[in-house]
């Protein structure tokens, strides 16, 4: 009896050994059709898959971490005791181990849309037009101030935010019924509210409190985001 | 030939009996299979003011306060697939934290099999972390920290008298005789309701939901109502007295209650409607904001 390998005996099994040698190269960037395909089938390697997307996200947005300041500190006294390094550390240098990141990978990645959010946002108009925006744009012109806002969310925090909309996207099918409604109709809800904001600006990009609105939603849809991720996650 | 049917009439009713006897054997087996709601009970003695933390998937939560030093819970768990863990610290003498984490056992569970209710019984002063994905959470008479957090749920504190913090995706909040120094509320799509609070700092913020605030305003206390499509209403008794911001980029103002108007604030980039002015002596600070909805202030009857 000719001997059959274990293949052939279990099909599904060759199937997730395949997406197991294909998955590197896909989260690679590689066209492999075939690892899609084979979560839509089996729940197990979805999880897998979903997982793999998550860290990928997560490391894209995570800062490099600093050792705690403690350690600095004791390397500093260990080479002046030794009298092999004397220059004294200055400025920011000293405090940037205090704001190392320490948080998981979704609320770093809200934080960091809410810092180019606030950047971009709570900058008056004049000031874009002071800051060089005017040397492309008309600065008197409403209308520009508008555009240049409208870019400034486009090229930074609106490409963040679509980062973590496209990780939560690639997730969201393995969310429960229930709480993946929740999650669109909260999500659907704020688009409404950044769409009608952002052409309210352009129309009157003197309006403080619509630029609060603004700033507000992309919040909110920024936490909603990182929420939905950590779930998925999970 | 003629033997042959008698047997088979003979057989018949032996294998009946072999078929029942069968039946009545594994029925009560099966049964004892199938899976039912199961009971978790558990009693911790803790610290006068110890840290609890819940995180459940999906179910309805009920904390109560109550002057015992100890954790009392009840929890039912609708299927053995998922369950409930329980860890106090230190694991001797009283407990100064409890976390309860419902798991799932079988990563394929989903809907309403991942239910697990509880009804807990803490110290009054227990600081209170929730976390329940799906359903609702009921908080009662605690003075310690409390902090909760839904994604669907409805939230209701009442008598909250530590900083509460409420967020809730879709569901309703309701905030009942919150004394405590902060009382912060955030939802998307749900409601906000605030029922006669003493807390010296009320912030409320909802997407598309609407802001209810019913009662007098403390002195020296400052309110920040705000929602973008939803309406805020406010009702104060008559001798409430407050400083009104009100403002809103494309919805209406609309207000019952006597102003003394405040000088408007020179700000050249604001376009928003506004309504500024003092009730009384304007002991309180009320900010009160929409992008489209409307704003209604009125006196309690």
């Amino acid at each position: 009896m000719p001997e059959l390998n274990h293949d052939e005996l279990d099909p599904g099994r060759a199937a997730c050994r395949q997406f197991d040698a294909d998955l590197p190269a896909y989260l690679e960037g590689e066209e492999r059709p075939r690892v899609v395909a084979h979560t839509r089938l089996c729940p197990f390697c979805a999880v897998i898959l979903a997982d793999m997307e998550q860290i990928r996200f997560v490391s894209r947005h995570l800062a490099l971490e600093e050792p705690a300041a403690k350690v600095w500190v004791n390397i500093r006294t260990a080479l002046a005791r030794e009298e092999t390094f004397r220059e004294p550390a200055t400025g920011w240098h000293r405090w940037l181990p205090r704001f190392a990141f320490q948080f998981s990978a979704a609320p770093v990645a809200a934080m960091a849309c809410l810092t180019i959010l606030s950047l971009t946002l709570l900058i008056p108009p004049r000031e874009f037009e002071r800051k060089g925006t005017a040397d492309r744009l008309a600065p008197s012109s409403k209308t520009t101030v508008a555009t240049a806002l409208t870019l400034g969310l486009d090229s930074r925090l609106a490409q963040t935010l679509r980062e973590m909309e496209k990780s939560y996207l690639a997730g969201e099918m393995f969310l429960e019924p229930t709480l993946k409604a929740t999650y669109r109709k909260s999500l659907e809800s704020l688009d409404v509210s950044i769409n009608e904001t952002l052409s309210h600006c352009q129309r009157e990009p003197a309006d403080t409190l619509a630029r609060q609105y603004l700033l507000s939603a992309y919040q909110s849809k920024a936490e909603v985001l990182a929420s939905a991720l950590e779930f998925e996650g999970r | 030939m003629d033997d042959s049917p008698s047997i088979v009439k003979e057989g018949k009713p032996a294998r009946r009996i072999l078929w029942m006897s069968s039946v009545l054997l594994l029925l009560p087996l099966g049964l004892a299979a199938t899976p039912g709601p199961g009971q978790l009970e558990k009693t911790f003695a803790t610290t006068p003011n110890p840290q609890i933390s819940f995180s459940n998937l999906r179910g309805q939560i009920m904390v109560r306060g109550l002057d015992k030093l100890q954790v009392h819970a009840t929890c039912t768990i609708v299927s053995p697939r998922v369950e409930m863990d329980t860890e106090a610290l230190p694991r001797t003498g009283p407990a100064e934290r409890i976390r309860f984490t419902a798991h799932v056992l079988d990563p394929l569970v989903t809907g309403s099999d991942e239910t697990i209710d509880c009804a807990l019984e803490v110290p009054l002063g227990a600081s209170l972390e929730v976390r329940n994905q799906q359903g609702s959470v009921k908080i009662e008479k605690l003075q310690g920290h409390t902090w909760v957090e839904s994604a669907g749920g409805r939230i209701a504190a009442a008598d909250v008298a530590g900083h509460l913090t409420a967020r809730s995706l879709g569901g309703d909040i309701e905030i009942i005789r919150p004394s405590g120094h902060v009382v912060e509320a955030f939802s998307i799509n749900g409601t906000l309701r605030f029922e006669a609070p003493t807390s010296r700092r009320l912030r409320g913020n909802t997407n598309s939901g609407k802001i209810t605030y019913h009662g007098d305003f403390v002195l020296g206390a400052d309110y920040v109502l705000s929602t973008y499509s939803g309406d805020i209403e406010v009702f104060c008794p008559p001798s409430a007295s407050f400083e009104l911001k009100a403002k809103t980029v494309k919805g209406k103002l609309d207000n019952t209650v006597r102003l003394t108007p405040t000088r408007r604030p020179v700000t050249p980039l604001y376009s928003a409607s506004s309504l500024l002015g003092t009730h009384n002596t304007g002991s309180a600070t009320v900010e009160l904001t929409s992008f489209s909805g409307t704003i209604r202030i009125r006196e309690q009857p």
